[in-house]
């Protein structure tokens, strides 16, 4: 019988487990997926006009224009829906991307403290299969169910200068912190017979990256922008063990504005993400994909309602998720339509976006999203 | 431009509108799950270790008269059980309608009642109970000093059932006089049930712990309008033994028995009750970095044709909860807990491997060392001492192909964090 136990050890020994991995959509990959730290009034246009906007998070030197000191505040549900040859679901996946406070220091500097979404990884799954359990013939249908909480955040602390309109610059330290509570569990059908089990875990990251951008309006009818985000070290833990660690990615940006047009704002950005520095903080070899994020949009003066001037928008963006499906990329094409109007005469104001996203690779998985995004700017 | 003051108050009903749906998210995609979902936990591994360190019979000492059932049978070589009711206790007094209470003098259509289980009767032809006085002053748990008073000068009175007869509630008739005679000495009606007949009978009488047990019941005068007096069981011995003297209030007496398995063989139920006692040696690394899903204990059983072999036994496994302290597998095969509210459906002529799942047990001995608890089990039947079936099955003392085997499917722990 010790020769029994012993071969049974050591067949126990043999039996690696298989890696985790996320899923349940094409935009799930991974470590998750890019809200894309922009807010609903730069979604609106696409992005386009995300350098230029205070209250988006994409470069510093943007906040020496916020003129009044600000809270922002941002909600942004997406209402997802993924087809595959066997089947769809729709999903609802509420966010709150972007909180943003912003305080002029001064006649010249700005200061900012703000935390967004980077990588939202949120999911749940269910998933039967049969497994031969017990004697050879007696096979029951297992129900693996997978729930993912929780996303990466990248907190910024940001300060910027301007003495004049034409030039802006502003430097950012971010850290980036959050944790992922994952519960697995496995659920057989007669609990007579089997024990159904369930497992969880919670991963906390951490890192650090440095930002700057610069803004240049030449003239009144144009700017340019461009901006850098470098990566530090990102580790993952779990619990009092690092399970991990990979790069930030490196981000860059350029923009330009163009303000000829009486009362209108066309805007076109182009921007650039290492993804695939984080390759290494994966288990089970998920990959990375480096990818441009560009879009552009159109910002016009709208229609006079109740005595406001609501700001119109119109936008179109296309980009690469950070992570693959299947050793593909997966792109991102979304068309946007915004609003955007004073509230108490000009100490608040609201915009909203209503993005429609649509992801795919090359095999029939598709997927459609709607991203309506609600952002509330209060100058108290 | 200006546009009515109704379509803002419309944009933002809408806006508010969908902002409360989406504020109960759904994140359920399993619909897609067989292309973007891959197994995460692994497969499901399956083994078979001899990990049976100890297997033996050992006694159910749960005590005479703990049984939820009286056995009255009658089954002419093979079984022959007799049934005790103690009345230790009689009413002296009663009261009549409309007067005061006056002593007993008189006792008519005395009957005992009882609960029947109907289910449990075996034979279709007539039955006949016999009562005796079993009052004696012999030491109160010798069942042969108990036999040896089913004798002439002790009967009682006896009553004949057809089998329409038996049913749910049972009244046997018996001697007015023997029990005015036990009142009026100030003695205990201890009351012995025999059954006998053309052909063999049997059948279950539902006893005092079984929350159904026995009544004596008598009219003390004529006046039907005066309510009939009755006494429940009661034992006033074994003095200062308040339970056991409870659980003697009425109890089964085995007069024959089939015989017992051979040690070699392990064995659930009979008369008198047996229990298997099994203790394992599992590996740890099973039971510590894995998830156990299923664990069957894999016994050979053989048949046993003694008495109704076809009959069904309900097997129920338990998990041993003695400690290590408690060496003697007899005595730790009483500090038992329900690891399954499942049984197992055997009938005593099978025969071949049967299947006892013990998944639950896992779970306990997961959170507890080996150390503090022993990884055992205890095989009993439902109806323990109820019924003188016996199961049997192959010990480790059997050819490597019968013995006990224990069969473990496991899924080993997924590290969950990095995807």
């Amino acid at each position: 019988m010790r020769k029994t136990l012993l071969v049974a050890t050591a067949l126990f020994a043999a039996s690696l487990p298989l890696e985790g991995k996320a899923q349940g959509a094409l935009s799930l990959q991974g470590l998750g997926f890019p809200p894309g730290q922009l807010s609903a009034r730069a979604e609106g246009t696409g992005g386009g006009v995300a350098d230029f906007d205070a209250l988006s998070l994409t470069t510093p030197a943007s906040l020496a224009g916020v003129g009044a000191a600000a809270l922002f505040l941002q909600y942004s549900p997406e209402f997802r829906r993924v087809t595959t040859s066997t089947g769809s679901a729709n999903t609802t996946t509420a966010r709150f991307p972007l909180v943003e406070g912003v305080l002029p220091v001064g006649q010249s500097w700005t200061v900012a403290l703000s935390s967004s979404t980077f990588l939202d990884r949120s999911s749940e799954t269910s998933l039967s299969r049969q497994q031969n359990v017990g004697d050879p013939v007696d096979t029951v249908t297992l129900v693996e169910r997978n729930k993912v909480l929780g996303a990466i955040n990248d907190v910024r602390l940001a300060l910027a200068w301007s003495n004049s309109p034409v030039f802006r610059m502003g430097i950012g330290g971010h850290v980036f912190a959050g944790s992922n509570r994952i519960t697995l569990s496995q659920v057989f059908p007669d609990s007579a017979e089997f024990i159904s089990s369930a497992q969880s875990d919670r991963i906390s990251y951490a890192g650090f990256a440095a930002s700057i951008g610069l803004e240049w309006h030449p003239s009144r009818v144009i700017g340019f922008a461009v901006s850098g985000r470098k990566g530090g070290d990102l580790r993952a833990q779990s619990g009092d063990t690092a399970i991990g660690s990979a790069k930030l990615p490196d981000h860059y940006s350029a923009s330009v504005l163009f303000e000829g047009i009486p009362g209108t704002t066309v805007s076109f950005r182009a921007a650039h993400d290492n993804w695939s520095t984080l390759s290494t903080l994966s288990s089970s070899g998920i990959q990375a994909f480096d990818g441009w994020d560009m879009g552009g949009g159109l910002e016009a003066s709208g229609p006079r309602i109740m005595q406001r001037i609501v700001t119109v928008r119109l936008g179109a963006r296309v980009r690469t998720l950070p992570f693959g499906f299947n050793g593909e990329k997966v792109s991102e094409k979304s068309f946007a339509f915004g609003l955007g109007a004073p509230l108490t005469r000009d100490r608040a104001a609201i915009d909203l976006a209503v993005q429609r996203a649509s992801r795919t690779v090359s095999s029939d998985v598709k997927e459609r999203g709607f991203i309506l995004s609600i952002g509330l700017r209060v100058s108290p | 431009m200006k546009l009515s003051s109704n379509l803002p108050r419309l944009l933002a009903t809408a806006a508010l509108f969908v902002s409360i749906l989406s504020c109960s998210e759904n994140l359920d995609s399993s619909g897609v799950c067989s292309v973007l979902c891959p197994a995460i936990g692994g497969d499901v591994k399956n083994i078979t270790i001899d990990a049976v360190v100890v297997d033996t019979t050992v006694p159910s000492l749960s005590g005479l008269g703990t049984e939820a059932g009286l056995l009255l049978a009658s089954r002419g070589d093979t079984l022959d059980t007799r049934v005790i009711v103690r009345f230790d206790s009689l009413p002296a007094t009663f009261l009549p309608h409309g007067d005061t209470t006056q002593a007993i003098t008189r006792v008519d259509s005395a009957y005992i009642q009882f609960t029947l289980d109907t289910l449990s009767i075996k034979g279709a032809e007539p039955v006949t109970i016999e009562a005796y006085d079993v009052d004696t002053t012999a030491n109160d748990t010798s069942t042969a000093a108990v036999l040896a008073l089913f004798r002439p000068d002790r009967f009682i009175s006896s009553q004949t059932f057809a089998r329409a007869q038996l049913t749910d509630t049972l009244k046997y008739f018996i001697s007015d006089s023997a029990v005015l005679a036990k009142i009026q000495s100030r003695t205990a009606l201890r009351i012995g049930l025999r059954a006998t007949g053309p052909a063999s009978s049997q059948m279950r009488l539902i006893s005092v712990e079984g929350g159904f047990g026995p009544s004596l019941s008598f009219r003390a005068t004529p006046d039907t309008a005066t309510a009939r007096v009755t006494a429940t069981p009661f034992s006033k011995t074994p003095v200062g033994e308040s339970i056991l003297a409870a659980n003697l209030t009425d109890y089964t007496v085995i007069a024959k028995a089939p015989p017992e398995a051979a040690p070699s063989i392990l064995s659930v139920g009979g008369l008198p009750a047996r229990r298997v006692y099994i203790r394992f040696n599992i590996p740890d690394s099973i039971i510590d970095s894995s998830t156990v899903v299923r664990a069957t204990l894999l016994l050979n059983q053989l048949p046993n044709t003694a008495i109704d072999p076809t009959d069904t036994v309900l097997l129920l496994p338990q998990v041993v909860l003695a400690g290590t302290a408690v060496k003697d597998p007899s005595k730790a095969a009483q500090i038992i807990g329900t690891i399954s509210v499942d049984t197992l459906r055997l009938t005593p002529g099978g025969s071949g491997i049967k299947n006892v799942e013990l998944a639950r047990a896992f779970t306990l001995w997961h959170t507890q060392s080996p150390d503090s608890l022993p990884r055992a089990i205890v095989l009993k039947s439902l109806t323990e001492g109820n019924t003188a079936i016996e199961l049997r099955f192959s010990s480790s003392e059997d050819i490597a192909a019968l013995r006990p085997r224990l069969r473990i499917s496991y899924t080993a722990k997924v590290p969950l964090g990095l995807p």
